[in-house]
Parts: C-alpha cells; structure tokens; sequence
C-alpha cells in the first residue's frame, strides 16, 4: 500500500487532542462511563469532536483546526464546558493527568469499536494498560519536505515538552519516581520510538512501502512514534505530552510548539542528522524520570545541562516568532513556572504528602480541570 | 431449641450437659454461610441469595430451627447489621447529584409512585381490604438496602447504573419508611385513636430520625479528627457510634431505619470527600450481614401462606411493572439509555429486612391489621430476598458495571 499525499493545509495551524480520565465521585477510581457521557454530549453542539478511546473510562477530545492560540483556547474552554456538565449531570468527575493514580488495569473494559477490539487482540494485557491520557498536538505544514523537517527539528525538544507536561508520577498506587511514568506503557508498543531518519517526503513514501510490503504495518495509525505525520491533515502530530491537569497548561504548550515550529520553519536553524538521535533516547528518559532536573545532552555540541535551562534558553530563543504569533505573555508564564519547578507532576506530589491519600488528590485533580484556573 | 433434658446414656459421675441456645445460633451461622458461598461458587447466585434461602430452611417454614422467640431475641443484632448497611448507603447518596440532574429525582418520585399505586390496585382487585392495602403497597414500593448493598460490595459494582441503583435505593427506604407511618397511623386515626395523634406520630419519625442523625454526624466529624475512619479502629468507632444511635431510636421509641440513613446522608453532604471506611467492614460487618439475611429468611412462618400467596404474586407483577416503567420513562431525559434503564429497574426489586420490620410493626401497632398485611410481606420477602438478589446482580453484568466475577 502506497502512502497517501500529504495534504495542503494552512502553515502553523493547530490543533489538539486530549485524552481525559472519567472517575466516580465516590471511591475517585476509573468509571467505565464513556458510553452514558457521549451520548450525553451528542445532543448538543460543541466546538471540535468528543470521542471514545481504547477503554470505557476515556474520552478525547479535540478541537478544530486553530489560527491562533485565542481561537485555541476558546475551543477547548468550550469542549471543557460541554463535558463538565455533562459529567455533573452523571455525578461523575473529569480529570487530566498521564495515569490514574491507582487504577487496576486488569479491570478496564475495551470499549465496543472494531478497531479497538482489533488493538485489543492484538497486544493482549498492553492494550487494557494503555489506559493512560496525553495530548496530541497537530501543527499544520506548508509542504511534506517541511513536515519531516519540523519532526526531526521538533525530536530535539521532546524532553522540553515531556519536562512541561510531565503528571503521572503515581501508578498503581505507588510514586514511581518519573515524572512521566506514562511513556513507560507507550514505550511498550513495538511501533513506539522514533520516525526514521529521511528527509523528503518521497524517501519517507518508499520506507512506508517497505513496512506495508512486510506486512508489518497496514497504516500510519499503527506507528505510536512520538512524533508522527498525518498526511490526511497535511500536519505533524506531537504525541509526547501527558494531558496536563488544566486547560490553560495544555493550550500554553500548544503555544510553545507552534512557536518553536515557526522558529524552525522560517530560521531553519538547524540541519538535522542522523546522529542526533544518537542522544536521542537518552534525553527523553532523564525528562520521564527527572522533569526539569534531567539532564540533556546537546546533540551537536555535545554539553550537558538541566532540561530547566535548556527550555529557559529555547524561550529565549523563539521569544520574536512567540511575539509575532501573540503568544508572548503565555510563554512568558510558561518561563515562569519553569524557574519555579511547577508542573504537573511535581503538583501532584505535593497535594499527596499534603492529604495523603489518592482518591482525595485525584478529587483535587478533577476540580483543577473542572473549575479552570489561571494557568 | 429447648435445653435438651438429661440424656440416657451419659456418664452419672460426669455433669450434665445442658444445651446452650448460643449453640444453635453457631451452628446455624455456619450451616447459612456455608450454603451462601457453596452456591455463589457453583450456581453463581450472590451470597445474600444463599443465606436468605439457608434462613428459610432454617425458620419455622421448613425446619423450625429457630422459633419465633428466639428471633425476638437477636432483634438487635439484625437492627445493627441494617444499621451499618443504611449508614453505608446514605454516604452513597449524593444530594448535590439532583441538583445538576432534576430528573434523576423525577425518576425516582416516578418509580416508587407507579410501584405503590398499581401495588394497591393489584391488592384491591385481588379483594384486599383499604388499610392493610396500603399499608402493603407503601412496603412494596420500598427496595431492600441490605440487599443492594451486599450485591454491588460483592461485584465491586461501580458505574451509572449502580450509582442511580443506591441512590434510588436510599430514597425509596425514606418514602417507604416515612408514608407507611403515615398510612398506619391514618389509619389508626379513622380507626378512632385520634387524628392529632396519628399525624404526630410521623412528623415524630422524621424529626427525631433528623436529631439522632444530626448527633452522629456532630459525634463522628468530632471523632474524626483523632483517628482515621478507614483504618480498624476506626470501624470500630463507627459501630459504636451507631449503637449508640440504636440505644437512643430505642429509647424514643423510633424505628432503626431512618436516622442512620439520614446520618449517612449528612456526613457525605457535609464532607464530599471519598469516604473509603465502608470497606472495612469487613469481618465484623461480614458476620452480622449473614445473620440479617439468615433471620430475614427465618422470619417466613408456614401459616402466611395460602390466599397470601396470590396477592403477593399481583405484588409481585405489579411493582416489577411499577418499577421498571417509572424509571424507563424519565431514563433518557436522565441521561441513561434504555438497556439500562430496563438494568436500573429490575436492580430495585429486591424486598428483605427493612419490609419485615415495618410488617411486624403494623403487627405489633395493630395485630388485627398485621395479621393481613404479614402473611402477604412474607411471601414476598421469601421471593424477592431469595430471587430479587439475583435479578440485581444478573442487571448489573449485564451492563457490565462489575468489577470482580464474571466478565461478559
């Protein structure tokens, strides 16, 4: 099977997707409510779509494609609203965060869809695992050339985004230690990893042709890379970052990589190798693990330093292109809490030595995403 | 049991046995366990279902193990048991929920309306008389919260469903509770008691349920500052604290099933954090909820049968129909689609201890009356304890809400 032709859409759009987790208000455990909540939410007209996912206790949603980020923020402050009354009308509670704190996989349900069941028997236990939640950032390209660019540009700032997005220290009960413990269940996938090193869209068609022709893959829907092509939108989609526990995180690293994406796309102020992936897994482990305390390893200089100032100094970097978009106040913020050690992850942390127990933090999880805040 | 008298062939130098009653309760503890877990395990019946059907066996109905005084004598074993199951379900229940979805109340008020009032038209038709009619319809509209409680602990059931099944559940309890006061009372009065008297006595039952209730809440948010309600002592407290409560309904004269209803009700209204201590009851909890479902199913006594039978089966139609219509009616605009809808209504339909209370009640207030309105409970709570336990938790896998037993 051939690769579909890239698209034509609009440069620098974006758009977002967010997994979210559905819990009961009494014990805060996963609910398999999916079902109830989306053909709550049918009946009325929302901006961008409400979807299930692998298991009966997500939903995604995702907005349209996006000018700006106002327009961003506005579509998600909408699909927000939508769901959250929902949610209320069926007393359940709607939260981010990459993992639920003390979900039992082994007691999630596949949710009723053809390819879902196909997933399911496919990886066996791993597709009841992948009940973990992440966002999903399309940026629009003005070429399939300049897709792939932007994905080997972009592969440098992984562990920036995971640093950011980073809140899923719990799993199972227990702290893991990472910030990111839900990559871990990605990683399981034997299509997860890394697109492969080309760099025009004809050499990316003749590798797909190969992978199809193995049998191995039967679409671009089966690789699980961290950053993909998706040709039917003529975008690249970062799918990195664990669903931050507001709206406001989520749209303000919406912000940061369309920022970086024009930074690379007019500057072009890298020329991407394959040796830069040779760091590559490195760096994207420290960010899971450390946040913004792992250490990242610069592919060309080869220096070390905290993913903190690495992302402090990319801030400065795209500072003119964030002018240029109108985002400079969010990156501006963003910086802020860089400096100050606060992402999701290390929020979470904190409310557990506070009220030491999970099902009251996961509580806490849901009224933050619920009720909206000030980034 | 009476204490067995000198036995012929025992020793004349060793001393005389005398046959404990205590031992008769043991060994039918045992022998109602045994049967609940033998047929969980190989008919896959909920537990509740066995020990109901062991009581059976076990009262004056088949074997007359226990008689009726011995069941008087551990009445306040079955009052703690319901106790703590009440006090469970009321924690369940979230007022704030009908706030954001009024017609989840409409389903509700629907349901219990239709269930009482084609009960009433079933027994009126059948030839039952006005009093005692009533008096069974308001039991019949009710939903056993022992029940329901055992079976979705026992799957680990969570979802909308079972959500709305507690919530109902905890609801139809109040109405059933509060308008069988009313009706026997009204109909005391017409008997000539007393109008003033007979509309007291409700309005008595409400707000002296709302005081006990207040003082445990006011007792446990105190008590909660020095331990943690979800580690064993802190069980501990809780049970004593709803003695204590049982001390005081007793003391005042009021019926076990209210106040800690609505004591459960206040804590999660006041605190709308997890309350996790209901897990914990455990082993204690375990024991008592056997011998409530053993003594449910022993208080059916073999002269209730007869014409009492065909009334309870035009009970029986008739709430099912009640039931299932008033919920199927407002489950869309509720937001539940009509599969579960259909799971919803037939997960109410279990009847057990509280109905009995209330009968044996109308007994005590009016043996007259009770005497027409037992025999027609009993049969029921022999149906709906044994079958009704079973309906609830084939509904629930069927809308897969399980979270422990078979996966469909």
């Amino acid at each position: 099977m051939s690769l579909q032709a890239f698209s034509a859409s609009r440069a620098l759009s974006i758009g977002v997707e967010l997994e979210l987790q559905l819990v009961n208000t009494h014990d805060y455990d996963l609910v398999g409510a999916a079902e109830d909540l989306l053909r709550l939410v049918a009946l009325g007209d929302k901006p961008g779509e409400i979807k299930p996912e692998m298991t009966d206790s997500m939903i995604e949603v995702s907005t349209g494609v996006c000018d700006n980020y106002g327009m961003l923020l506005e579509q998600l402050v909408g699909l927000r609203d939508t769901v959250a009354d929902a949610a209320r009308k069926l007393n359940i509670g709607i939260c981010g965060g990459g993992t639920h704190p003390f979900q039992d996989w082994g007691e999630r349900r596949i949710v009723d869809r053809p390819r879902f069941h196909h997933l399911s028997d496919l990886y066996g236990y791993l597709a009841k695992q992948f009940t973990v939640f992440g966002q999903h950032v399309h940026v629009g390209c003005p070429g399939a050339d300049v897709a792939l660019y932007l994905i080997h540009g972009l592969s440098r700032y992984i562990p920036h985004l995971i640093a950011l997005s980073a809140a899923s220290p719990f799993v199972q009960g227990h702290d893991t230690g990472f910030q990111s413990a839900r990559l871990n269940s990605v990683f399981a996938f034997p299509l997860s990893g890394r697109a492969p090193f080309v760099e025009t869209w004809n050499d990316f068609g003749a590798y797909f042709e190969k992978m199809t022709g193995t049998g191995v893959v039967a679409s671009m829907k089966d690789f699980y890379w961290d950053i993909r092509p998706k040709p039917e939108f003529g975008t690249v989609e970062v799918r990195v970052m664990d669903t931050p526990l507001s709206l406001e995180r989520a749209a303000a690293i919406t912000a940061y990589i369309q920022a970086l994406a024009r930074y690379l796309v007019v500057e072009r102020p890298i020329q991407p190798a394959e040796d830069d992936y040779l760091v590559y897994t490195f760096n994207r482990f420290q960010a899971c693990r450390f946040g913004y305390a792992g250490t990242y390893v610069d592919p060309e200089t080869h220096w070390h330093c905290p993913i903190a100032d690495e992302i402090d100094a990319s801030l400065t970097r795209i500072e003119q292109h964030a002018i240029e978009l109108g985002v400079d106040h969010v990156l501006g913020r963003l910086r802020q809490a860089v400096r100050e050690g606060r992402n999701g992850a290390a929020w979470l942390r904190e409310r557990h030595a506070a009220e030491s127990s999970l099902p009251e933090v996961v509580m806490a999880q849901c009224t933050r995403w619920m009720e909206g805040e000030v980034v | 049991m009476e204490s067995a008298s000198s036995l012929s062939l025992w020793p004349a130098f060793l001393p005389q046995p005398a046959f404990d009653p205590f031992l008769g309760f043991a060994l039918a503890l045992v022998f109602t366990a045994l049967v609940g877990e033998v047929l969980a395990r190989r008919a896959i019946l909920p537990r509740v279902s066995g020990y109901a059907l062991a009581g059976l066996v076990l009262g004056p109905l088949v074997t007359g193990w226990f008689s009726e005084v011995e069941l008087e004598r551990y009445r306040s074993l079955v009052d703690l048991a319901l106790a703590l199951l009440l006090f469970e379900l009321g924690v369940r229940l979230d007022l704030r929920w009908f706030r954001a979805n009024p017609w989840l109340l409409a389903a509700s008020a629907a349901e219990a309306a239709l269930a009482f009032l084609l009960s009433l038209g079933a027994l009126l038709a059948f030839g039952m008389d006005w009093s005692p009619a009533l008096l069974v319809a308001a039991i019949a509209l009710g939903t056993s919260p022992a029940v329901v409680m055992r079976v979705t602990a026992e799957l680990r059931a969570e979802g909308q469903v079972t959500s709305r099944l507690l919530a109902l559940c905890a609801l139809n309890v109040a109405y059933s509770v509060i308008l069988f006061t009313l009706l026997l009372n009204l109909s005391r009065g017409a008997a000539g008691a007393g109008w003033l008297q007979a509309l007291w006595q409700p309005f008595y039952l409400v707000a002296g349920s709302l005081l006990v209730a207040v003082l445990v809440v006011a007792a446990f948010a105190l008590l909660r500052r020095l331990f943690n309600p979800a580690s064993e002592q802190g069980v501990v407290v809780i049970f004593g604290l709803l003695l204590g409560a049982l001390a005081i309904l007793a003391m005042l004269k009021l019926p076990p099933i209210l106040a800690p209803l609505l004591a459960g009700v206040l804590v999660k209204l006041r605190d709308p954090r997890p309350q996790l201590w209901a897990r914990h009851f455990g082993s204690l909890g375990g024991v008592l909820v056997v011998a409530l479902f053993m003594f449910s199913g022993a208080a059916v006594q073999i002269n209730h049968f007869g014409t009492a039978l065909l009334l309870a089966l035009a009970v029986t139609v008739a709430r099912t129909l009640g039931k299932l219509g008033g919920v199927v009616v407002c489950g869309r605009a509720s937001g539940l689609s009509n599969p579960k809808s259909v799971a919803l209504g037939l997960a109410l339909l279990p009847l057990s201890g509280v109905a009995l209370l209330l009968a044996y009640e109308a007994q005590l207030a009016d043996p007259a009356l009770g005497a027409e309105v037992l025999p027609v409970v009993a049969c029921l709570v022999a149906v709906f304890g044994v079958l009704g336990p079973v309906v609830t938790q084939r509904a629930l896998i069927h809308v897969q809400e399980n979270r422990k037993g078979e996966e469909t």
